[in-house]
């Protein structure tokens, strides 16, 4: 019978006393081992990746030289890709939030070896997503009038309008996310700084910021990470619904609902999570994380999944029976073009990616595996991608005059710049990790996590020796 | 030895048991507990010798940021309204709905600032002196010190130190 | 007293013939946008006249419609726009402001009646075309929203003329362009708040409706039934 490796931290064999220093070796040899050695797949990565993103910025430069008409936006769908992938991005960057702050708050321990991956998710996608309102501006090099500064136009933002509050939000949120991912990176530089030779030595002292290890500096710090956690919470709450107020606050079918507050954050929720057993798995493997990230994390991460993906279909289904059953004429010309209309493959599409085909993965125990839910993480971010697309460009198609009534094709400036933001997340991640431990060493040590986690069966085993001594 | 001025004397402990042998050996050899320090990898928090310095102002001050924030969205809202009145879509110039949310997000950003500023503060980081510090540590070992001791009661200490199970009691200068 | 526009437009006597449509892209320097733009959606028109036709031949009806900016009270497109490029006048008018555009288009989206259009281009007028281009009226460069304006220009004449004469102003003295080039009189400017003018008397007319009035936009414009 294998010692368990989580004690309640009232008992005086402690968990962390079952460490001892060969163990703790191990951990920093481990977790520091993808930044000491670079196989020649990375340099290959990085360049393919590097090449893409260079086409996109090419193909945004082209857009800015020549205007929008180069992409597929016209009159009356103005808003089609770049708000889109805007959504979707600020609804991935959901992840970091959820399984760093609220399983901190509620003191899960599992969370341990997973915050760091989703703290970083959470940072580049939401450096990503603040890009599109810039890029899909008529005059982007104009886009600092969103801030509010004494201007010798003297004129303020408009801050009634949802696009301010985009501002003040994302940026508070972008503010507050960094924060969280670089305060507990402090004690992981100090042993990068004591770890590393040479040049980044000497970088990762200055990151480190002279961080010693006193009780004093260890108190604030936790200290500290739980007022983040509090307050990153609800930040990440109002931050998609105001991405949905850009929705709702107009008078445009099927835009105007009350229920795309909840809605927004409930997918964006739902699709962090995806993105991040995605970016697990692959870490998994290509850094032979094997030891630390265990299936029962996917599993975990895959029963919150499974959660999120009935929400979805819960908001989903009730936003389309209350518009069905109000059969209001503008709303019902858009309900029926993404039911069986012109956008209905691509409907029917998002609802099996989101709900049919993941709903058996991540219910079924032994369907939860690591494949199981990074097959169902991969079609639940092409679902969500799809769930943005069809909320913005229907509506906007078929408003209230049929007469104003139009088709969006996307062009090819749109589908590059699309697919260079997805080339530039996995980039900078990849950057990331190589400069970074990606799971967060002294937290996984607090956590005692050198053995390995109980399995199911295992675990069954210590809750029949529970039962029998209660 | 002699001629530098010792910053602090300290031990390397392999295991927190020790490490809290040590603090106490100290404590009853009659050293105050703020030249005690102790360094480690981890919080460790089921020892006492974690427990000093629990006393916190930094929930209060993250209020007050957060307090100060509201007011900056309260005025950069009502003064930035009202200063050139532009009727939009019929609403009042300055309205709470609205309004509301652009003072919780600097509510927000002003808790968050204040945390990390007070925070940098209180453990003064970033540090220009040099502290006591081993790379030891990052592997594992747990540092005791003793700082700025005074010369006539540096042997008293080495033999307190290695009393916990070390061989050796290393000097910080 | 202050000023109120509004317009009236009587659908019995439009015959669709859109004479106000190239009356108003003359006055307002209204950009070409060509035959391959247009197929896409490109083209700006900022009144138009939208077509709609009822029943099967020989008993086919064709109604006729001209739409233009209806300067709602309650615009929908004001109070997103992040720069307060899209705001309302002291004389009821929503004003599009297009040095404070920088092109998000929110306004396009949230107005119900898609009268917003937007600048996917430079504006290009082949010679000789930029020699009629009226200099009342600003051309707008790429990436800004525009739409119309009830000839904001027109009237600004108007006022000032009056006050140069030191008169009161005359209903029917002013006269966007496209109230002016309608051969059937189907379109009448004026002021609401004058109890007495043309537009008064026909926005009380119990043939008077307003487009979309469900939303709570407040439009300006009364649209007088066909009854014919």
């Amino acid at each position: 019978m294998k010692t368990l490796a989580r004690c309640p931290r009232s008992l005086t064999s402690s968990a962390s006393s079952d460490m001892d220093l060969a163990t703790e070796r191990k951990i920093n040899e481990d977790l520091l081992r993808p930044l000491r050695q670079t196989s020649v797949w990375f340099f290959l990565l990085i360049a393919g990746l590097g090449i893409i993103v260079l086409a996109g910025v090419g193909s945004w430069m082209y857009q800015v030289w020549n205007g929008l008409a180069v992409a597929g936006i016209r009159w009356p769908v103005f808003w089609a890709f770049y708000i889109t992938n805007f959504v979707f991005w600020i609804g991935i960057s959901h992840a970091g939030t959820l399984i760093s702050a609220i399983l901190r708050l509620v003191n899960a321990t599992w969370r341990r070896p997973v915050t760091r991956c989703a703290e970083v998710i959470t940072v580049f996608a939401l450096m990503i997503g603040a890009m599109f309102p810039i890029i899909h501006l008529g005059r982007p090099w104009l886009f600092f009038w969103l801030i509010p500064y004494p201007s010798e136009r003297q004129i303020w933002p408009n801050l009634r309008s949802p696009l301010a509050w985009d501002f003040f939000a994302i940026s508070t949120y972008l503010t507050g996310s960094t924060l969280f991912l670089l305060l507990p990176l402090i004690p992981d530089f100090a042993l990068l700084r004591d770890q590393m030779r040479g040049w980044r030595k000497r970088i990762y002292a200055v990151l480190a910021l002279g961080w010693q290890g006193t009780t004093k500096q260890w108190h604030r710090l936790e200290a500290a990470m739980q007022i983040m956690a509090i307050a990153i919470v609800p930040v990440a709450v109002s931050v998609h619904t105001i991405v949905s107020f850009d929705f709702s606050m107009s008078s445009v079918p099927m835009w105007h609902s009350t229920v795309f507050g909840p809605y927004f954050v409930a997918g964006a929720i739902f699709s962090g999570i995806a993105a991040l057993i995605l970016a697990m798995a692959v870490l998994r493997k290509a850094l032979h994380l094997e030891e630390y990230l265990h299936p029962v994390h996917f599993q975990n991460l895959g029963k919150l999944l499974l959660m999120m993906s009935l929400l979805w279909g819960y908001f989903t289904f009730a936003e389309r029976l209350t518009t069905w059953y109000g059969n209001n004429s503008a709303e019902m010309a858009v309900f029926w073009e993404t039911q069986t209309g012109a956008y209905s493959p691509l409907f029917w599409t998002m609802v099996f990616c989101n709900f049919v085909i993941p709903f058996p993965l991540l219910a079924i125990r032994r369907l939860r595996t690591i494949t199981g839910t990074v097959i169902a993480s991969s079609l639940i971010v092409v679902g969500m991608w799809l769930e943005r697309f069809l909320i913005i460009v229907p509506s906007l198609a078929t408003k209230h005059l049929p007469y104003a009534w139009g088709a969006y094709r996307p062009q090819p400036v749109e589908i590059m710049i699309t697919v260079a933001t997805f080339a530039a997340m996995v980039l900078l991640y990849a950057l990331f990790a190589k400069a970074v431990p990606i799971i967060s060493i002294w937290e996984l040590k607090v956590g005692g996590h050198a053995q390995p986690v109980l399995t199911p069966e295992e675990q069954e085993e210590q809750r029949e020796l529970w039962k029998a001594r209660p | 030895m002699e001629g530098a001025t010792m910053k602090a004397i300290y031990g390397l402990y392999s295991d927190p048991d020790s490490a809290q042998h040590a603090v106490e050996s100290l404590r009853r050899a009659g050293v105050a507990d703020d030249s005690i320090s102790v360094l480690a990898s981890q919080p460790y928090e089921e020892y006492e010798f974690s427990h000093r310095y629990k006393q916190t102002w930094l929930f209060w001050i993250a209020a007050g940021g957060g307090a100060l924030g509201l007011w900056l969205g309260l005025g950069l809202a009502y003064l930035t309204e009202t200063r050139w009145p532009l009727v939009t879509g019929g609403m009042p110039i300055f309205a709470w709905w609205p309004n509301i949310i652009i003072m919780f997000e600097l509510t927000m950003l002003g808790a968050i600032i204040a945390t990390v500023v007070s925070l940098l503060a209180m453990t003064e980081l970033p540090t220009i002196r040099s502290k006591v510090y081993d790379p030891e540590v990052s592997q594992g070992k747990i540092l005791v010190a003793v700082e700025n001791p005074a010369d006539g009661e540096i042997s008293t200490l080495e033999r307190t130190l290695k009393g916990s199970g070390i061989t050796e009691v290393k000097r910080f200068t | 007293m202050t000023h109120r526009w509004g317009m009236a437009v009587d659908l019995d006597r439009c015959t669709g013939c859109e004479a106000c449509v190239t009356a108003c892209r003359t006055e307002n320097n209204i950009r070409i946008a060509g035959p391959e733009q247009s197929a896409r959606g490109r083209a700006i028109a900022w009144i138009r006249v939208e077509r709609y036709y009822e029943g099967d031949f020989p008993d086919v009806r064709v109604k006729f419609r001209p739409v233009m900016c209806q300067q709602c009270d309650a615009a929908p497109c004001e109070p997103v726009c992040p720069t307060y490029a899209s705001h309302h006048t002291d004389e009821g008018l929503n004003a599009q402001v297009y040095n404070r555009c920088i092109g998000t288009r929110y306004c396009a989206n949230a107005c119900p009646y898609s009268v917003r259009f937007f600048n996917f281009g430079n504006p290009v007028w082949d010679r000789p075309l930029e020699l009629p281009l009226n200099p009342d009226v600003s051309v707008r460069e790429v990436g800004v929203v525009e739409k119309c304006t009830f000839c904001v220009q027109r009237i600004n004449a108007g006022k000032e003329q009056a006050k140069a004469e030191n008169r009161e102003l005359q209903d029917g003295e002013i006269k966007p362009a496209c109230v002016q080039s309608c051969p059937a009189s189907a379109l009448v400017f004026g002021d609401l708040n004058d109890a007495e003018s043309e537009v008064s008397r026909l926005s009380r007319s119990s043939r008077g409706t307003k487009l979309l009035e469900d939303l709570g936009t407040l439009p300006k414009v009364t649209y007088l039934q066909r009854q014919f």
